[in-house]
């Protein structure tokens, strides 16, 4: 499996403002005083060698969206904004020969989750075949009511595509074009659930966004020790620190670093990417949230080690 | 984790011991919540947790102590971490529990 991360911020899609980049690009300069860089690659060179990600990238701010490729199909997780650079893409590797059908898996039908779906180009495509996989028995509403003629132009009617509805009974594994994919519920508002996919090797990929744990109901989490057992990636929303998520952020339905890594080191699991961001962090909050889950990782590790990734906009993890 | 209790100048000052984690929490859970009882019935006015034996605390032991900070504060009590070793300090930092607490460098209970 291949797992490419389209959109990976929070609540609300952001960018990067001009002061964002022009402070980027001082850095880069301060750092090559008296470097000779006369090419492109040794540019290239100089950033992999002296810059952090902070300083010569930038985690994107597009909302969740998450690609599984597996087989022949597509597997997305969620709409978010990513979405719509998704089904771009998307076509392209269709006029190559990709078949035209899109299994997506919606955690929930907030906003943030499902705002690409009308900027989906695919859905215009008569040949393409789309499967909404969802636990919520409302999803069809939720999609519909946002391309209603007081939110957006184009009512949901229009698209071209074949459109199904496919519900999930949490706990009941469904097979999925190669794949077997079970549902968990999360404490979000109005419910959110994870996914756990499995491949014909083995592997195991774990979506697991906009889930709180709370502090006076730790018993529950072994349904999610469970859920994240042994898995090889196990993409969590760690939106807030833990001191946020149990005070003046309680019941926003999120996260912590944290807490992810503990249900990680319990389950066995093997890597963790940090997702979901916190939109009003800039780059370096990020950066310094993901150094910080490291050696909390290090600090509290009592077997075998979890690699932290952090999520990025373009991020692809082979798995 | 062991935990113990003892009352000084008019603090009930709660020692813990090894680690609190995944296997311990419960246990480490129950016993803050009957130092706090015993607080509120002595008619203290503070729970010092003396951290200096604490070998480290993950996320479900500062889960526990946003609990029994809520369970103080209905009693009138206040909740103070004290003499914590370089770990625990930066795990309270990473956590932000910092910012939630106030963290004693010593268990010199100042009376």
């Amino acid at each position: 499996m291949l797992v490419r991360f389209w959109g990976t911020r929070g609540s609300l899609p952001v960018a990067a403002k001009a002061g964002a980049i022009r402070a980027k690009i001082a850095r880069a300069l301060v750092a090559a005083n008296g470097q000779s860089i006369a090419s492109i690659d040794e540019a290239e060179a100089f950033i992999d060698r002296e810059l952090d990600f902070a300083a010569s990238a930038t985690y994107g701010g597009a909302t969740a969206c998450v690609e599984i490729e597996s087989g022949d199909s597509y597997f997305i997780c969620d709409m978010g904004s990513g979405l719509r650079e998704f089904g771009l893409n998307a076509l392209k590797r269709c006029a190559d020969g990709h078949v035209r059908i899109y299994n997506f898996f919606q955690s929930h039908l907030h906003w943030d989750h499902i705002m690409g779906f009308p900027f989906f180009a695919p859905a215009f495509d008569p040949s393409a075949k789309i499967r909404i996989h969802s636990a919520h028995p409302d999803a069809e509403d939720a999609l519909r009511r946002q391309q209603e003629e007081i939110s957006f132009p184009v009512p949901f009617d229009w698209l071209r595509a074949s459109i199904e509805f496919v519900a999930m009974t949490p706990g009941e594994p469904i097979e999925v074009d190669g794949l077997t994919v079970v549902a968990e519920k999360q404490q979000h508002s109005h419910d959110s659930y994870g996914y756990r996919f499995r491949d014909s090797t083995g592997r195991n990929v774990v979506f697991s966004t906009d889930s709180e744990h709370k502090a006076d109901n730790m018993k529950d989490e072994a349904a999610f020790i469970d859920f994240f057992r042994d898995a090889d990636l196990v993409i969590c929303d760690t939106m807030y620190s833990l001191a946020d998520s149990v005070s003046m952020k309680e019941d926003w339905g999120h996260s912590s670093n944290v807490v992810a890594i503990d249900l990680c080191h319990e389950a066995g699991a093997k890597r963790l990417a940090l997702f979901h961001h916190e939109p009003t962090y800039g780059d370096e909050d990020i950066q310094r949230m993901h150094e910080e889950s490291i050696r909390y990782e290090e600090l509290t590790r009592d077997g075998s080690k979890l690699e932290v990734l952090c999520a990025y906009d373009g991020l692809e993890v082979r798995v | 984790m062991d935990f113990s209790c003892r009352s000084a100048d008019g603090i009930l000052v709660a020692a813990v011991h090894g680690r609190v984690d995944e296997s311990t929490w419960e246990a480490f859970a129950d016993r803050m919540a009957s130092a706090i009882d015993q607080a509120a019935a002595e008619n203290l006015s503070e729970v010092m947790l003396d951290l200096t034996d604490l070998d480290y605390m993950s996320s479900r032991g500062l889960r526990v102590l946003t609990v029994a900070k809520r369970q103080a504060e209905a009693a009138n009590l206040t909740i103070t971490l004290a003499a914590p070793n370089d770990v625990m300090r930066e795990i309270l930092a990473i956590s932000r529990y910092d910012k939630l607490f106030h963290i004693s460098d010593s268990i010199d209970t100042g009376r």
